[in-house]
């Protein structure tokens, strides 16, 4: 049966799918800023950031107010809730987008220390992340939730594996540490966006089952032992 | 802080902000109650009722039980009249600035604009047809033509057509309990009232006729000024735009329902609607 | 092996339960005992009745009983045989009996019979007569009780005087009959001139029953659902308009169950109309008027009264009895018959305004 208010949850809803896009957006943008030492595009990303605060800001008081007025249960429960959740994470996923922006004038001053192909193959892989995750909440297809989970420890591996190169880096010519500790910020928050995107596909997962699987072995990488 | 309508400079006596959602411009006051008391003899049911009920919206009265909520509501079409010994003591209630308790009013006529649903539906013995153009009747219309464009009209606007448009003159106890109260509704909405004041309307029907109704009111606002006594706060939470809370006869606030609910200015509000009390 | 048999459930015999079947015994005799007079009486009218209301050839219902005015019974001996006759019947047996007798030359025999009065003939005048006052006075009493009954329940600001008001009609109740045709008789016949007439009966008989109308017509205002005046008002009817339309038509049918309680007693009292409305004896039906308004102004023969006659002021005899239990028959027959017919009606009426 029709309820008057079930239009309010598809907005609700559609802010999150949004908010979402805007997120993988931003993400893209701010790597191809970096491949392409775009200084504009990196503007354009920073004052893009306030788009997703506005929509945390939104889907909150969407939130409180479904809850506080519609008393949702069950599945729309978990979605108000889930909804909540997500949102802080895409508006966090936005300022790792930002905060990878800001190292671009700084990098797009002096020559590349190296290719940017792990660093882009590493945002790749937290894009996807970040796609699928997405993707879960609109097909509401769990299983490839937990695949997303999984994948968090390629990212972290890539971003170990930097990490070690560019610390030799600096051993070797402290006249990089500058460039290498942009670059190593930029992999933190690359593989802190693929942190969010694992969350947003755990907090799908209980969307769709009801079932917290987060700290559990389902989700945890068999190769990452 | 919202202080207790005893003061009526304050915010309980102001028309409550629009709830963001649905509309954006506030509409103005329809009907504005001021400083009332009401007895019945010598029993005091209301004190100092002062309030404002804005245009095409949902105004919804809580809290427990002989808190005077359905005295205020009946006072709206002079319901009370039928009362021996109930009467207004003090202070004016305006529809559209004319106070309804002046002498020259006519109460036919007030409640031809005032129209009310019952807690417990009370559709007449007669058929659907009979019971919707009832009130016309009465008014002496009796072109056919226009009874039955009223007919389909008003069981239209209830949402009730397309479930009786076959049965137009069985008798309409023949209904469900949900029907019988859309069934009322469209018998207020016949007589095309500007106000539809709704006492408890869902008190005897299950959920999911409970539901039909709310959403009927939620279509309704569109073209009625609606007041609604509720027990149920969930109801008031989700059919209404503004909401009142009495306690002992008294308005204790009135604001929009989300603050109510979320951020109620009184403890007293808190204590009823995280249903501590009441 | 009790232990056996016993169990969380099992029956002990005790006092109570002794009480129990006792007392419910006690209740079925009481029952039983006055379905057992109900039917003693009844039986003894239908039986001794039915000898003279129905006979063994055709058409099996005494029409004369029916259909005639009560008439003197002759009964005589005539050349060994056995008549038993009526007035009208006998002079005209006398009469052929005396030509007869002329013709031949011989002097008429005198035939020397036994009168019985009201002992032959029929009893229609009073079949109508009765009628005619059921029908009369229930109106009255219907429009005046149910008029009553709305100014009370509906109009009538409740309070002491609506209660004292109450109270009076309720211990008009309790008022004998006798009482009402003394009042009857004080008022209507000799105050308002009416005379032993129609109307004088009318009122008196009215009067007789409104308590239970008007108690009556008041409960049943009252069964009517407060949300029905409710949602007629709400929808800006007049308190008029509302009783006309949305209470008067469901209170109908209580209505009329309790005046079929009056319609019985209104038929069956003698009392009121003893000195108000009834004639011993009357040549004319009622309808038998030079002028239209004569015919309110009439006396009339009443069933009730009738009996009264049969049974107590005349000689009684084996005559009189067959008049009396052919009367209480034909009279108890009438009574069942409106009755009924107002059954028929309050139920066709439940029917249509069922809540």
């Amino acid at each position: 049966m029709k309820r008057f208010f079930d239009a309010e949850l598809e907005t609700f809803r559609s802010h999150l799918v949004l908010m979402g896009e805007i997120a993988v957006r931003q993400v893209r943008q701010a790597m191809e800023a970096v491949v392409h030492s775009d200084l504009s595009l990196a503007d354009q990303v920073v004052a893009a950031d306030d788009e997703l605060d506005q929509l945390e800001i939104k889907i909150d008081e969407e939130a409180i107010r479904y809850m506080n007025l519609r008393s949702p249960v069950a599945t729309e429960l978990r979605l108000v809730i889930v909804g909540m959740k997500a949102s802080h994470d895409l508006e966090r996923v936005g300022d790792e987008a930002t905060n990878i922006v800001r190292r671009v004038a700084q990098l797009s001053s002096e020559p590349p220390l190296k290719s940017y192909v792990d660093l882009s193959r590493m945002a790749a892989i937290a894009v996807a992340m970040l796609r699928d995750a997405l993707d879960c909440f609109l097909q509401e297809d769990d299983d490839k939730a937990m695949a997303v989970c999984r994948r968090d420890a390629e990212v972290d591996a890539i971003n170990k594996q930097l990490y070690r190169e560019l610390t030799s880096y600096m051993i070797e010519n402290p006249a990089t540490t500058t460039r290498a500790l942009a670059v190593m910020f930029i992999s933190k928050s690359v593989e802190r966006i693929a942190d969010h995107a694992s969350n947003i596909a755990e907090e799908m997962i209980y969307l769709a089952r009801g079932r917290d699987v987060r700290h559990t072995e389902d989700t945890k990488n068999p190769n990452a032992g | 802080m919202d202080s207790p309508a005893s003061s009526s400079s304050t915010a309980p006596g102001v028309a409550p902000a629009v709830p963001q959602s649905s509309r954006t411009e506030t509409t103005p006051t329809l009907i504005d109650i001021q400083n009332v008391d009401f007895a019945y003899g010598d029993t005091k049911a209301l004190h100092d009722i002062t309030l404002q009920i804005p245009e095409k919206r949902v105004t919804a009265f809580i809290g427990p039980s002989g808190c005077g909520k359905s005295t205020l509501l009946r006072c709206l079409n002079r319901m009370n009249d039928l009362i021996d010994g109930a009467k207004v003591e003090r202070g004016s209630i305006k529809i559209r600035d004319i106070d309804i308790y002046r002498p020259d009013v006519d109460v036919i006529e007030l409640r031809k604009r005032v129209g009310m649903v019952f807690q417990k539906s009370n559709p007449f013995p007669k058929s659907i047809y009979e019971n919707i153009t009832y009130g016309l009747r009465l008014q002496g219309e009796s072109n056919k033509a226009r009874l039955d464009e009223v007919v389909e009209r008003s069981l239209r606007g209830a949402a009730l057509w397309d479930e009786v448009k076959d049965r137009l003159h069985t008798s309409g106890l023949g209904l469900s309990g949900g029907q019988q109260q859309r069934l009322c509704i469209a018998r207020a909405i016949a007589v095309a009232p500007e106000i539809i004041l709704m006492d408890e309307p869902c008190s005897a029907l299950d959920p999911i006729a409970t539901a039909k109704v709310e959403e009927l009111i939620h279509e309704l606002k569109e073209k009625f000024t609606i007041v609604i006594v509720t027990h149920n706060m969930q109801q008031a939470a989700r059919c209404s735009d503004g909401t009142a809370f009495f306690y002992l006869g008294k308005l204790i606030e009135y604001a929009e329902t989300q603050t109510i609910f979320m951020n109620p200015g009184n403890p007293q509000t808190e204590a009823y609607v995280s249903g501590r009390f009441g | 092996m009790s232990d056996q048999s016993q169990h969380l459930f099992s029956s002990r015999p005790s006092a109570r339960r002794r009480a129990e079947s006792g007392v419910a015994w006690i209740f079925r005799l009481a029952t039983y005992i006055i379905l057992l007079a109900g039917v003693v009486v009844f039986g003894d009218i239908v039986i001794k009745g039915s000898r003279t209301v129905f006979q063994s050839e055709f058409p099996f219902i005494n029409v004369a009983f029916l259909t005639e005015a009560p008439k003197s019974l002759y009964v005589f001996e005539h050349e060994g045989e056995h008549y038993e006759m009526a007035d009208d019947d006998f002079r005209d047996f006398r009469e052929s009996v005396e030509a007869q007798a002329l013709a031949a030359g011989e002097p008429a025999p005198e035939l020397k019979a036994k009168t019985y009065v009201y002992s032959a003939g029929g009893i229609f005048p009073n079949i109508v007569g009765t009628i005619l006052l059921v029908v009369g006075s229930m109106t009255i009493a219907l429009v005046l009780g149910v008029a009553s009954a709305i100014y009370l329940n509906e109009y009538a600001k409740q309070g002491a005087w609506v209660r004292f008001i109450r109270l009076a009609i309720l211990n008009l109740a309790g008022v004998p009959s006798i009482v009402f045709g003394l009042f009857g008789f004080g008022m209507f016949v000799i105050f308002f001139g009416w005379n032993v007439s129609l109307m004088a009966g009318w009122f008196t008989l009215a009067f007789m029953v409104l308590p239970v109308v008007i108690t009556a017509s008041e409960e049943s205002l009252k069964a009517v659902p407060m949300g029905f005046r409710e949602g007629s008002l709400a929808l800006g009817a007049t308190k008029w308009q509302t009783i006309r339309k949305a209470v008067l038509p469901y209170a109908t049918p209580g209505i009329l169950t309790s005046s079929i309680l009056g319609i019985a007693r209104v038929a069956g009292e003698t009392a009121p109309i003893m000195f108000t409305a009834a004639y011993v004896v009357r040549d004319k039906l009622p309808w038998q008027v030079e002028q239209a308004m004569d015919f309110f102004f009439q006396g009339v023969m009443a069933l009730p009264y009738h009996i009264y006659v049969v049974s107590s002021k005349i000689p009684q005899n084996e005559y009189s009895e067959r008049v009396q239990y052919g009367t209480a028959f034909v009279f108890l027959a009438i009574v069942a018959l409106i009755a009924t017919s107002s059954i028929i009606l309050r139920n066709r009426l439940r029917a249509r305004y069922r809540w």
